[in-house]
């Protein structure tokens, strides 16, 4: 890669004189730091920046200077430990800019009274005792057992301290107790040793010991939240950042917890975090995610980390995504690739709306056509064709788990068959939830309720309520707390009460079932609480229902509110990722707090305008199609070929299993016949996923089964036995030879062969063949005598080309 | 312009090729033209190569170690099992009475009781990739013939480098052939499904399919540089692949054992065809598909055999199972040393974890991954030995317990590859070591 002008102007930060630092030490913004007792410590970080510099990490090229020095210390960290009682200030200076910051030191004398819960439970997570893969297993290792992650604390304390009669701590000698000398690896450990002496979280147990073990008194102040600072910065590569994270209780008073918590990097091979919150960023470009976690908080820290190749001209904004898909890109400094031509809009646009190749007829008239408003009238002509009404169905029939299983064929018929009109009179996104939602009757009266049909069991429901429609997968919080979320059984359980009144019946058609609500309270147990939950939307105060009201409309109506943080966005981040590629949010329905989008002000800029739009799908993608930068052509300049995740050029992809076999009939002139089905029915408008068993073409190339409620079931590999099928299957040898296929009325036509190669070229690839192309293939065919094996053998030729089998 | 060198002194890899004289081929496209007519000059020459392979077999379920390799004669009947021990023709070595052939035979293998390290998961994704399921790169972890695919690439020009010969099983994580970070171009070739119509010619001639393919080349201009994802690279090492397997029928006659004389086939056994629980069948003559394959130039074949997930009924499986996988595995490693093959052919057989101590009130035993075992052979190794020992009850390893990235720094040293030096990059460009560092090949196996 070439030198970058702007790379070098930002090798290092900012050294000019009208530098500016900022010391941050976690207080609220009009109260000075305070450190109470005496292993109390605070992160101090420095950030210098300048008009034309963005903001970059100092903490660790400052001086630091206190005053007066007998108050407290500060480490060349940037970690301040009191020494005595009394206010001081610290003064950091680097290249002429300072910046001071006032902190009070209280109780220096003595050790803060320990509480089990906010002190020892945070140590033992963070040296992973009580792991997944350690003690806090169902099972615990060894005979001791933690609560994962420290999300039960009174069971915690109930094993390390009481259980065996203690034997695990030893309060007259805590150094010799069974804890710390395994913890150490001086004991035969499993784990190894985690910790190591003399450390101040080793101490910490010891003087937690000495203390008496307490568990603390009930009235102590518990943390509410955590907050992580900065929440994001432009990193660039191979430099570093000082996280700060404070915890903020109940009484108001805030603590700093930065060596307490746990960091993990979401992308390890662009940033690594240490275990005091340093992050350090790798060669690579783009956005990384720095989970923090301290109990059952949350935080995150977004790095991005930009390229600095120079921009050239951006293509034209054509709406609010472009703006914000442009922004990042100059935030990057990562320029886009030019807009792509029209044949490979044509292609690109009809296969991602309608699932299907632009017939040849309409390349032609849309090469040809001089309105400079083509292709917004492109995108309108195909989202009124019933071509996206059944493609999108086919998508939604398997998010929404229309499996046939045992059921009779009407059952996932005529779910599909209601898929397919809602989505072709363009039925609002909110009133299509709320009428699966609440879904009740018998399929043959009310379709939607096929849903319930396929999803039959109350955590199915709720979890794929929540992945679905909320974008949060919910399932780790059935048995515990949400490791990397902030949802809790409780949350699950009171999501779960939505669902805990439907009740089955048999239905007036015979051999169906009605599914309805019951007259009774809606709630559901949690297990570990043994308490009964109302329903409880995520993140919002319980409901009070009565019995005769449906929970599952209050759900839906939960949902469909503007202002829900979840529903609008898992959809706009669904339907990005179908036309883009790549979503904003990776994987697309697990909008977690720790995993944040790529691009935040897109993702809120697209969830408003469908909100907006009364939720209007059709809209949603006009505006997404009409786009510059869903026009973006896929071959990448000097700078963007590594970009997967920025949006500079369009991500080549393989046309999906139905579309490829559609597509291949349509190129070889012989539909496939599916069984029950009518004649000339296309692939992507099957109505569920009992045809992929006798069609090896649609499992070899990964059509799901409608088991699951994640996209991700999709298989989107590629496979030797897959090139084996298109280069030599019998049944596709048997499409090109048919008399009734292309090959062989391309061999009867009496026009010339570059007029019939034109045609050929238009209908495969929606674009005429390129002098060369022509040429090579008039040459076969003059060889051959144009028999129809030499145009067999054409179409063979060109339906084995990428062109042909991507996206692009 | 082609030198053929092969008979040359010169130092050489494994192939038998210098590397002198490889490059003086005219440069190596993946899989190109060029370099499989030279190997089918050499085949055609007779000249015999030895590569190193790997034979896995994958035991779904997690099999009862202490009714296997370790019996405990000391512990507690509730513990202990029905089954006794008998002495093998290693002094000292003691194994199941239901395992007669192997006793016979143990100077040829070896009997790892102390594996450790494993997941109470029901997948063969640490039996296979060497990984633990979690925090996986972008793409995740690549199962060791993946690696060895990517490393090592083709023998021949067609036989795939790795190939799976389960068939599809119906508890999904039981299945090998994940995809990883490596790519689609090196995911097993799993020819027990559908593939087998398509790899015979269907209505055309091999010269119409050469003609075919030259057109192909002519129209397949579309700019590689456009996918970062991989996927297209991909595609185009299936097509060089499918062309070949097309054009010349090595892997079709490989896995045909009917051109076996029948004594061979007999030795194998035969175990049934019937899926057995939720995962393979237990057919013996797989074991003798592998063999073929390797000797075809496959570098690495997984196979799955049985299922060994007892919760109940533990001696009753036990006694149905043992003896198949007596005969089977007995058969292949005898095999392998008949026709000159057990420096080159490691040979594993092995489950995700061990099972529990105590007996369970239906007679079975439950998931214990705090130990488990493995049986090895061939590769060039020491064989003749038992390492590690588990505690009175077979719960815990008490004597060298086996890390099983220890089990997998040994496959790949045994494959030629140095796991200290050897990287794999992940789809972010970034090289990743095959196993974690402290974990080395193991000192008793390896010279």
């Amino acid at each position: 890669m070439k030198p970058c002008l702007l790379l070098t102007v930002f090798l290092a930060c900012p050294v000019q004189a009208q530098l500016t630092l900022h010391l941050h030490t976690g207080a609220p913004a009009d109260k000075p730091a305070a450190l109470h007792g005496k292993d109390a410590t605070i992160q101090l970080v420095a950030t210098a920046s300048s008009p034309d510099k963005p903001a970059c990490d100092a903490t660790r090229t400052v001086t630091w200077k206190v005053e007066p020095p007998t108050v407290l210390a500060v480490s060349s960290t940037g970690v301040a430990t009191p020494l005595a009682d009394g206010t001081a200030t610290i003064t950091a200076t680097t290249e002429g800019a300072t910046a001071t910051a006032t902190v009070n030191v209280s109780g220096a004398g003595a050790w803060r009274a320990a509480n089990f819960t906010h002190d020892i439970v945070p140590v033992l997570t963070k040296y992973g005792c009580n792991g997944g893969g350690c003690h806090g297993k169902s099972e615990g290792q060894n005979g001791f057992r933690l609560s994962l992650l420290g999300f039960e604390p009174g069971e915690d304390y109930e094993h390390l301290v009481n259980e065996s009669r203690g034997r695990r701590l030893f309060p007259a000698a805590p150094e010799n107790s069974l804890l710390l000398l395994k913890a150490t690896g001086e004991m035969p450990h499993g784990g190894g040793a985690r910790m190591e002496r003399g450390t101040p979280d080793y101490l910490a147990l010891v003087r937690w010991m000495e203390q008496g073990a307490p568990a603390g008194n009930p009235g102590d102040p518990r943390p509410v939240n955590i907050t992580v600072l900065p929440a994001e910065r432009l990193l660039l590569p191979e430099s570093t950042q000082q996280l700060q994270v404070t915890a903020h209780y109940s009484d108001g008073s805030w603590r700093d917890i930065t060596s307490a918590v746990q960091y993990e990097s979401g992308a390890r091979e662009m940033a690594e975090v240490s275990s005091s919150g340093l992050v350090r960023t790798a060669k690579l470009t783009g956005d990384a995610a720095v989970m923090v976690r301290f109990q059952e908080f949350v935080g995150v820290f977004r790095a991005i980390i930009p390229l600095g190749a120079p921009l050239a001209e951006f293509p034209p904004e054509r709406n609010f995504i472009d703006k914000h898909v442009f922004a990042k890109l100059r935030t990057l400094g990562l320029p886009p690739s030019g807009v792509c031509d029209d044949a490979t809009f044509l292609r690109r646009v009809t296969l991602d709306i309608t699932g299907s190749l632009p017939p040849a007829a309409e390349a032609e008239a849309f090469l040809a056509e001089t309105n400079p408003d083509k292709r917004p009238a492109l995108v309108d002509r195909l989202l009124a064709g019933t071509g996206y009404a059944e493609y999108f169905a086919g998508k939604w029939a398997a998010l929404l788990r229309n499996k046939r299983g045992n059921s009779p064929p009407h059952a996932t018929y005529a779910f599909h068959a209601w898929l397919r009109d809602s989505l072709h009179r363009n039925k609002p996104y909110d009133h299509f939830v709320r009428e699966i939602l609440s879904a009740s009757g018998s399929i043959s009266s009310n379709p939607p309720a096929a849903w319930y049909r396929a999803v039959t069991k109350q955590q199915d429901q709720l979890q794929d309520a929540a992945q679905v429609f909320c974008g949060q997968r919910l399932q780790c919080a059935q048995c515990h707390h949400h490791p990397y979320e902030k949802w809790s059984q409780q949350d699950y359980y009171g999501f779960a009460a939505f669902f805990s009144t439907i009740g089955r019946k048999p239905a007036d058609e015979p051999g169906e079932e009605a599914v309805f609500h019951q007259w009774r309270e809606a709630s559901a147990n949690n297990p570990k609480t043994q308490k009964q939950v109302k329903p409880t939307p995520l993140g919002g105060a319980v409901l009070d229902l009565k019995p005769q009201d449906d929970p599952r409309r209050a759900l839906a109506s939960w949902l469909t509110t503007p202002d829900n943080p979840f529903f609008a966005r898992v959809l706009v981040n669904r339907y990005w990722k179908h036309f883009l590629g790549r979503a904003l949010v990776e994987p697309e329905d697990d909008l977690r707090v720790t995993n944040p989008a790529t691009n935040p002000a897109l993702l809120d800029g697209l969830a408003l305008f469908f909100a907006e739009n009364k939720f209007d799908l059709k809209a949603l993608i006009r505006s997404i199609c009409t786009s510059s930068t869903y026009q973006l052509s896929s071959l990448p300049n000097e700078h963007n070929a590594a970009d997967r995740q920025n949006y500079s050029r369009f991500f080549p992809r393989r046309l999906p299993a139905e579309v490829l076999l559609d597509a291949v009939d349509t190129v070889t002139g012989v539909p496939t016949k599916f069984p029950g089905q009518p004649a000339g029915a296309r692939a992507v408008a099957l109505p569920d996923d009992s045809f992929n068993a006798g069609s090896y073409f649609l499992t070899v190339f990964g059509r799901p089964d409608n088991s699951s409620a994640c996209e991700c079931e999709r298989s989107g590999e590629s496979s030797l036995a897959q090139s084996l099928h298109l280069l030599n299957a019998k049944g596709v040898q048997e499409k090109l030879t048919s008399g009734e296929g292309r090959a062989a009325a391309l061999a009867k036509e009496e026009r010339p062969a570059e007029e019939r190669l034109r045609r050929l070229f238009l209908a495969v690839h929606s674009r005429p063949p390129a002098a060369e192309e022509a040429k090579k293939a008039v040459d076969y065919l003059t060889a051959r005598e144009g028999k129809p094996a030499a145009w067999e053998d054409i179409v063979w030729a060109l339906m084995n080309s990428k062109e042909f089998l991507f996206n692009h | 312009m082609l030198t053929l060198t092969s008979r040359s002194p010169s130092p050489s890899f494994c192939d038998g090729i210098s590397r002198r004289s490889f490059l003086r081929m005219g440069g190596l496209g993946l899989g190109g033209l060029t370099f499989s007519q030279l190997l089918r000059a050499e085949a055609q020459n007779g000249t015999l190569r030895s590569n190193k392979a790997l034979i896995l077999v994958y035991l779904p379920g997690g099999p009862p170690h202490q009714d296997m390799f370790d019996i405990k004669t000391d512990a507690p009947s509730e513990i202990r099992g029905e089954f006794s021990e008998i002495a093998t023709n290693v002094p000292g070595n003691r194994i199941c009475e239901l395992l007669p052939r192997m006793a016979k035979m143990a100077d040829k293998l070896v009997f790892v009781r102390s594996v450790v390290g494993a997941k109470d998961r029901h997948e063969s994704f640490q039996c296979v990739t060497g990984r633990l399921n979690e925090n996986l790169p972008p793409g995740g972890w690549p199962e060791i013939g993946s690696v060895i695919s990517k490393l090592q690439g083709s023998t021949g020009a067609a036989v795939p480098p790795y190939v799976n010969l389960s068939q599809r099983m119906y508890h999904m994580p039981y299945n090998q052939g994940r995809s990883s970070f490596l790519g689609v171009g090196h995911s097993p070739f799993m020819p027990l499904g559908n593939v087998k119509d398509d790899m015979t010619l269907n209505g055309i001639t091999l010269e119409r399919l050469e003609d075919r393919r030259a057109l192909l080349t002519a129209f397949d201009k579309f700019r590689r540089d456009a996918d970062a994802s991989g996927v297209m690279a991909g595609l185009d090492e299936f097509e060089t692949q499918a062309f070949d397997i097309l054009t010349s029928s090595r892997l079709l006659k490989a896995l045909d054992v009917s051109s076996e004389p029948d004594k061979v086939r007999a030795r194998y056994g035969k175990g049934t065809d019937k899926i057995q629980g939720d995962a393979a069948p237990r057919l013996n003559e797989q074991f003798l598909l592998a063999r073929r394959l390797v000797e075809a130039g496959v570098r690495v074949v997984t196979l799955s055999y049985s299922f060994w997930d007892w919760h109940s009924g533990n001696f009753k499986n036990a006694r149905q199972n043992l003896p198949d996988f007596d005969e089977a595995l007995t058969a292949l490693v005898e095999d392998l040393h008949d026709r000159g093959m057990e420096n080159d052919v490691t040979v594993l057989a092995w489950g995700e974890f061990g099972r529990s101590p105590r007996i369970n009130p239906g007679g079975g035993r439950e998931h214990w991954p705090n130990v488990s075992c493995a049986l090895m052979a061939g590769g060039g190794m020491h064989t003749g030995q038992a390492i590690g020992a588990t505690d009175r009850l077979g719960g815990e390893a008490v004597d060298r317990p086996v890390h099983f990235q220890e089990i997998f720094a040994t496959l790949y040293h045994n494959l030629g590859i140095n796991p200290n030096t050897t990287t794999v990059r992940d789809l972010n460009g970034r090289p990743h070591y095959l196993v974690d560092g402290a974990h080395q090949p193991m000192k008793e196996l390896i010279s």
